[in-house]
This record gives C-alpha cells, sequence and structure tokens, in this order.
C-alpha cells in the first residue's frame, strides 16, 4: 500500500511540473500551448536514450531539460509573432510530429515498441528507500519549480510576461518586445516538461510513443484550468484533483459493476476517463472559468 | 510521369476531403471566430453514423445524407449546449471548449462501438484506367458527390440571403447586426453546414479506408494547415488549399515515406505561417 501511495504521489509531481510549465506560459503570459505532451516526449527520450548510452544521470537530466527548450524556439520564432491561436494549432501540430519521429525512427527509439530498461534514479538504493528518494527528489525539484515561479512573477520579467497577457499591444508601445520574452517563457516552460519527461522515464523505466498521445496535454490543461490557470497554487491543486480522478476511475471500474450487470471494460473505462475529461473542460470553462483556486 | 499522375490524382481525391475540413474549419473561424478542435471528432461521427445507416439501409446515398445530418444535428447541438454560452469570450475559451466537445465525442463513439475497426461492406470493383491513371468507380464517385457537396456550400454561400447574411457576419459582426441580420439565426445555419459537411466528409474518409476511432482526429491537422494556407475565413482558400495540400502529400510520398505525411503539412503550415501568414486569399489583419 505505502509503495503504491509513493508511487501515486510520484506521478502525480511530475503532472505538477507539467502544470507549472503550462501556469508560466499559459497562466502568466497567455500562450496557449496545445503541445505540451511533445516537449514531455522530448525530455522522455532524451534522458532515457543518453542514460542507456552511458551518461551520468545528472547530465541526462540537463539535456532533457535543454532539448526541449531548443526545439520550442523555432516554433516560437515562427508562431509568436501571430495571433495566439495560431500558436496553439501549431504546437498541437508539433506534438503529433513528435510522436511520428518517435514512432518512425526505430534506429533511434525502437518505434513502437519503446526502449524498456531505464535506469532508475538511485540504482543504490532498493525497495521504498528508492521510491522514497526519487519522491524526495522530484518534490525538492517541484518546490524549486513552485519558488521560482513565485520569483519569477513578481520580478520585472513577471511583471512584463503579465502585461504581455493582459494588452500586448500596451507593451509594445511601451517599447518592450513581446516576442523576446514570449520566447523565454516558452522555452522555461518547455524545460520544465522535459525535465518531468525525464522523471517519468527513468520512474517508469520505458517509453513508448504511446505514453505521449495528446490526451497527456489536455490532462495537463485540465488540471490547469481546474485549479485555476493564474495561480501557483491551481496547479498543485488541480493537479492532485486530477490524480484522484485519473486513479479514481481505476477504482470506479471494480465498483460500477455492482450497478451495472455487463461490468465495464478497460476500453469503455479510457472512453468515460475522455468523456469526463470533456465535460469538466467545458463545465469549467463555462460556469468557473478562473478555475477552483481562483480569484475574481 | 505516370507514377507521379497516378499520385497527383490519388492525391486530388484525398485533397477534396481535406478540402471539406478546411472548409467546415475555416467557416467557423470566419464567423464564429475560433479553430474548432471538434471538427475532426464531428468527422468521426459522420463516418459511424454513415456506417450505421449503410448497415441499415445498403444504400450509400441514404448513408450519405445520415451522415451529414448526424453531423449537421452534432454541431448544433455543440452550439447550443457549449459555445453559444461563451460568446464574447476570448478564443482561449472557446478552443479548449471545443476540444472538451470533441473528447465528449470521441468517448460518446468509444462506448458505443469500442475501438475496433470497422469497414462498409461495400462491393470491390476493379479500378479501371482513365489516360493511365487507375481509379476506382468508388473513388471517382466519392470525389464526384465530394465536389457536389462543396458546389452545394458555395452557392449557399453566395447565392442565398442566409449565405449573404453569413459573410456579413463574418466580415463584421456588429456591423451585420445593425443591420438588421439576426447573428443567432446566421450561427446555426453556419453550424448545420459545417457540421453537416464535416459529417459528409468523415464518412467518405471512412468509405476510402477503414473506420476507427481516430479517423477524423487524424485529418485535423492537415485541414488545419488547409484552412491557414488558403487564409482563415476564406472558403474557396480552404478548398484550393486542400486540393493543393493532397497532391503535395501524396507526391511527396515516395519520398518521405507514407508515415510522414503528417509532418509534411506540419511544415507546409510552418512555411506558410513563417512566409505568409494570411494564406493565400486572406486579408492581413486576419494573422496577427
Amino acid at each position: 500500500m505505502e509503495a503504491y501511495l509513493v508511487a501515486i504521489a510520484t506521478i502525480t509531481l511530475i503532472y505538477v511540473l507539467l502544470a507549472l510549465g503550462l501556469t508560466i506560459q499559459f497562466g502568466l503570459t497567455g500562450l496557449i500551448n496545445f503541445g505540451h505532451v511533445g516537449f514531455f516526449a522530448i525530455g522522455a527520450y532524451a534522458s532515457a536514450l543518453l542514460s542507456l548510452k552511458g551518461v551520468p544521470l545528472p547530465l541526462c537530466f540537463v539535456a532533457a531539460a535543454l532539448s526541449p527548450a531548443l526545439a520550442a524556439v523555432p516554433i516560437g520564432l515562427v508562431t509568436l509573432r501571430l495571433r495566439e491561436d495560431y500558436f496553439a494549432i501549431v504546437t498541437l501540430g508539433f506534438s503529433e510530429v513528435v510522436r511520428v519521429v518517435i514512432t518512425n525512427e526505430q534506429w533511434l527509439t525502437s518505434g513502437t515498441q519503446g526502449i524498456p530498461g531505464i535506469p532508475r534514479l538511485f540504482p543504490g538504493l532498493t525497495g521504498l528507500t528508492a521510491q522514497g528518494a526519487v519522491l524526495a527528489t522530484i518534490g525538492g525539484v517541484a518546490l524549486a519549480a513552485v519558488w521560482m515561479i513565485h520569483r519569477m512573477a513578481c520580478s520585472p520579467f513577471g511583471r512584463v510576461i503579465q502585461a504581455i497577457r493582459d494588452n500586448e499591444v500596451a507593451v509594445r508601445a511601451l517599447g518592450k518586445d513581446p516576442i523576446g520574452f514570449k520566447l523565454q517563457v516558452l522555452a522555461v516552460g518547455a524545460a520544465l516538461a522535459g525535465v518531468a519527461g525525464a522523471f517519468y522515464a527513468h520512474d517508469i523505466t520505458y517509453v513508448t510513443p504511446d505514453q505521449f498521445i495528446p490526451l497527456v496535454t489536455f490532462y495537463v490543461w485540465m488540471a490547469v484550468i481546474l485549479g485555476g490557470v493564474e495561480r501557483v497554487s491551481g496547479a498543485v491543486v488541480g493537479t492532485v484533483i486530477l490524480m484522484l480522478f485519473l486513479e479514481g476511475s481505476r477504482f470506479l471500474r471494480d465498483l460500477v459493476p455492482l450497478v451495472h450487470e455487463g461490468g465495464v471494460s478497460e476500453v469503455s473505462m479510457a472512453s468515460v476517463r475522455i468523456g469526463l475529461v470533456g465535460l469538466l473542460l467545458i463545465a469549467f470553462v463555462i460556469k468557473r472559468p478562473q478555475g477552483l483556486m481562483g480569484h475574481r | 510521369m505516370g507514377p507521379f499522375l497516378q499520385l497527383a490524382a490519388n492525391g486530388v481525391s484525398q485533397g477534396l476531403l481535406i478540402g471539406i475540413a478546411a472548409l467546415s474549419i475555416t467557416l467557423v473561424f470566419g464567423v464564429a471566430r475560433f479553430p474548432n478542435a471538434a471538427t475532426g471528432d464531428v468527422m468521426t461521427l459522420g463516418a459511424y453514423a454513415g456506417l450505421v445507416a449503410h448497415g441499415e439501409t445498403h444504400s450509400l446515398a441514404a448513408a450519405g445524407m445520415v451522415a451529414v445530418a448526424v453531423g449537421a444535428a452534432a454541431g448544433v447541438a455543440a452550439h447550443w449546449l457549449v459555445f453559444r454560452r461563451l460568446a464574447g469570450r476570448s478564443v482561449v475559451s472557446l478552443l479548449v471548449a471545443s476540444v472538451g466537445v470533441a473528447f465528449v465525442i470521441r468517448a460518446g463513439l468509444g462506448l458505443v462501438f469500442g475501438q475496433a475497426q470497422a469497414v462498409f461492406q461495400v462491393p470491390l470493383v476493379r479500378a479501371q484506367s482513365w489516360w493511365g491513371i487507375r481509379l476506382t468507380p468508388l473513388d471517382v464517385q466519392i470525389s464526384t458527390v465530394a465536389v457536389l457537396a462543396l458546389l452545394a456550400v458555395f452557392a449557399t454561400l453566395y447565392l442565398t440571403p442566409i449565405g449573404r447574411q453569413m459573410r456579413a457576419v463574418a466580415d463584421d459582426r456588429d456591423l451585420a447586426r445593425v443591420s438588421g441580420i439576426r447573428v443567432s439565426r446566421v450561427l446555426v445555419a453556419l453550424w448545420i453546414i459545417a457540421g453537416g459537411i464535416a459529417g459528409l466528409g468523415g464518412m467518405m474518409l471512412g468509405l476510402k479506408a477503414v473506420v476507427e476511432p481516430e479517423i477524423g482526429w487524424n485529418v485535423l491537422l492537415p485541414a488545419f494547415t488547409a484552412a491557414i494556407l488558403g487564409g482563415i475565413g476564406s472558403a474557396p482558400g480552404a478548398v484550393l488549399a486542400g486540393l493543393l495540400l493532397g497532391v503535395v502529400s501524396e507526391v511527396s510520398t515516395p519520398f518521405v515515406g507514407f508515415s510522414y505525411k503528417v509532418a509534411v503539412s506540419f511544415l507546409i503550415m510552418l512555411m506558410v505561417l513563417l512566409v505568409r501568414p494570411r494564406g493565400l486569399f486572406g486579408r492581413i489583419e486576419g494573422a496577427r
């Protein structure tokens, strides 16, 4: 039971890192990143491949942060000067292309078979101790990220990006260059997603293209919208609710046959989950756009 | 030369379907002012609706009509239940809500039909050769119906009062309203057209290959690319760009491989945004 709880807590914190990336990008700056899972995937694969080549793990994590940030730059340069919805479409396309590349470049990623046997973070430790150490590490990184975003939001940089979100024309009129700021924000958010990906790869120990479908992006969006887009606490609370919902739906399946005779297959459960994500997205956008933690 | 003509012909028949999807997207973008991410899943809905209707009636014409009707009903329902309530809100709200709508449709289809693939039970007919290009009669039929559907939409847009009103609302919603146009009625008409052609396009996609839960989602990216390439809000642009994209992605297949088609349309999208973000026929203020 403890092992299960620690495992869930680890995954939750990985999603918290993803949600924090989106909080910087969307909550603070207003960038509609619909391709978060693409950056997550690049981080996961970069760290997995390098660690299997024998590169020390800390270096793998650096690569996992840098590679998605670098991938974000050309995307940003092309789209960030355009209307916000173009950015959404292009990032969505980007994440699909990342998945297509991972699926097809078998010499590098072994395609749909995935990469097994990715080393764990603390090879010296075993059992619950190892899991606990991983959890503590991710927790530390997540706390650092929360602190960084808090500092960022209060800094001159943070005031500019929030001004860009509220009125880009005014920011330009004041002599600031919104595109430069947006690019930095995009890269930072992508780097956070990449680090989350590295933690994911070394925690699960195998990666396949199927783990990086667009649905993951919208899980994170659901978490951020649920919690409240502008607040760091919103990302955390939203993610916890998301995980309760994802894990809860697993137990729900065992309960439902009592009510409904036919039982529910794993396939139908996946549909129910997608449907609930959809309904929650719609309901929150219509009824409570500021999210649970928002104030307005 | 021969193989390329063959690929180009395949591209035209694929491009017509991309053009239909792009037309649905660009109409919604032009009039309701948001990129509708639910378009793909409305197409999937049309494919399954057509499949069921064909199983019952064994008539492709009846199946097509059911696909149009179901797609239109889904469009109007999404408008009434979701998008109408978000009038005046930011693009993000509408965009996120459209993703929500897409997921709800996909979940419903998943619960009813499962994840398995299905095919239309149509007799296999040998391909015939037309000036060295081999096409099956089914391909020809699909392309003919696609052209007719496009002509019907254009006739509605340019020859009927509701079409004129729709274009007026797309140009300037406030001006249209003070000129006595009932915007709410125009929006319902918009969703009937956008949903109907998406449903029909989805069924024809399913007819060309297999019906599966991601069939519509997979054309969403090419369709968005075509809508942007044609110029957001430009109906003729969307169709032309769809054709162009279909031909380019088919002809590029020998060079980049079948599985990289999606990447080709993504690269084209980036190039268009880099070089001419307003697309072929778009207005300048549209993109920035």
